[in-house]
């Protein structure tokens, strides 16, 4: 504390509005409780879909049994997009690298799913707003039915689009899944930075798998990380999200 | 009583009742700067919760070379500046209730200084409500958001010098 001694009336002001609260009773539990909620089995659901793949990228996902891919791409393809799902439902990624192959959708399908995949990460965009972004501003029931059929959930990420009025909306796997992956969505950071290497990735990159959890630090966006020194990774190219 | 560390290995074995012993000891340091940080007691309450059991899901993973305050402090801060960066977000989008004003049950005291301190930027602002809480050190600081002393020492400067100038700006007497 010795550096706070100078007499400034600033600080005087700052350490009065900084004072630390009372603290609730009962946090202790609650915060225990919460995790009890947490968690509920929502990593597991990676190992219950059924991924399949072409050698241009994932064409579905589906919850069922997942049978032998038939060439080494696509079976190479298959475990990359079930390893990134399962780190995406353990809050441990924010993007996905696999392609997609929605070369056999239909083209207003694939138009709505291409609006889909541009809306950010722990975001949601009203069914209105992708008809509009795909120049059908009426269509927005079929806009609803297109993301229904959506061959490769998750990935594109149809379960950020919600009603108009704020309401979850339907979703392939289910509305109570869409609410979880929003709440996922709501408490995953999109930006960490390494201490050690002074490099800011987008969680999910691979320089991000490496880190020890102590050398971890969250940024509020690239610049904030380049005005304390950070510079953004080559790899994951974190400017071009955030 | 236990010092911290021991009591973090307590934790780290899953004892509930050293779990409840540390929240005792900092729960209130750590609302202090998730209220201040986030505006609203409801907000910073999540947010302490949120850190306290990552806290005590990752005890394992707890480095004894590190002073638990410090520890406890790079977690919540890390919530809480992810927090700050969805309401930037939701606000560039024109969102409602994007940013709401502090409910400290004191209204008007510090209104001038909550808005100004919303013109300082993020990574300063963090360092100033770490600084005045806790009254930490700039070697604790620089170890909690993973940057040098002299990044510390001119961010707070910074800070401090905005906060004058957005302050003098709005006619207040803080002198």
């Amino acid at each position: 504390m010795s550096e706070l001694t100078t007499v400034d009336p600033l600080d005087a002001l700052l350490r009065d509005y900084f004072r630390p609260e009372a603290a609730p009773p009962g946090l202790a539990r609650r915060a225990l409780a919460a995790g009890a909620q947490d968690t509920a089995d929502l990593a597991g659901l990676a190992k219950r879909l059924v991924i399949g793949a072409t050698s241009e990228g994932v064409c579905l996902i589906r919850a069922g049994k997942q049978e032998r891919p038939a060439t080494a791409v696509a079976r190479r393809l298959t475990e990359q997009t079930r390893e990134e799902i399962a780190e995406y439902l353990a809050g441990e990624r924010v993007f996905f690298s696999v392609p997609v192959d929605l070369s056999e959708t239909p083209p207003f399908q694939r138009r709505v799913l291409e609006a889909a995949r541009r809306i950010p990460f722990g975001e949601a965009r009203p069914y209105a707003w992708v008809a509009e972004r795909i120049g059908h501003p009426h269509a927005v029931r079929a806009v609803g039915t297109a993301l229904g059929r959506n061959p490769v959930p998750l990935i594109v990420p149809c379960h950020r689009v919600w009603r108009s009025d704020g309401g979850l909306g339907g979703y392939l796997f289910g509305a109570e899944l869409k609410r979880r992956l929003a709440e996922l969505e709501r408490r995953t950071p999109i930006l960490e930075g390494c201490t050690s290497t002074r490099i800011v990735c987008r969680v999910g990159c691979v320089h991000g798998r490496q880190m020890r959890p102590d050398h971890r630090v969250v940024f509020g966006s690239v610049e904030d990380a380049r005005s304390v020194g950070y510079r953004p990774c080559k790899l994951c190219k974190p400017s071009a999200a955030a | 009583m236990d010092s911290d560390r021991a009591l973090m290995a307590r934790v780290a074995r899953g004892e509930e009742a050293a779990f409840t012993s540390m929240v005792d000891r900092y729960g209130g340091r750590l609302l202090g700067v998730a209220r201040r940080l986030l505006g609203s007691r409801a907000d910073a309450e999540d947010a302490v919760q949120r850190a306290l059991l990552s806290c005590y899901t990752g005890a394992g993973g707890y480095r004894p070379e590190w002073a638990v305050s410090t520890w406890l402090y790079r977690i919540l801060t890390n919530i809480c500046v992810d927090e700050l960066r969805r309401r930037s977000t939701r606000q560039g989008r024109r969102e409602p209730a994007a940013s709401r004003p502090a409910d400290d049950g004191e209204p008007g005291r510090y209104m001038d200084l909550h808005r100004a301190l919303e013109r300082v930027p993020r990574e300063a602002r963090v360092l100033l409500a770490l600084r005045y809480v806790d009254g930490l050190s700039y070697d604790e600081l620089a170890k909690i958001r993973g940057i040098s002393v002299n990044t510390v020492k001119s961010q707070l400067a910074r800070g401090k010098s905005l906060l004058r100038a957005e302050l003098g700006k709005r006619g207040a007497s803080h002198e």
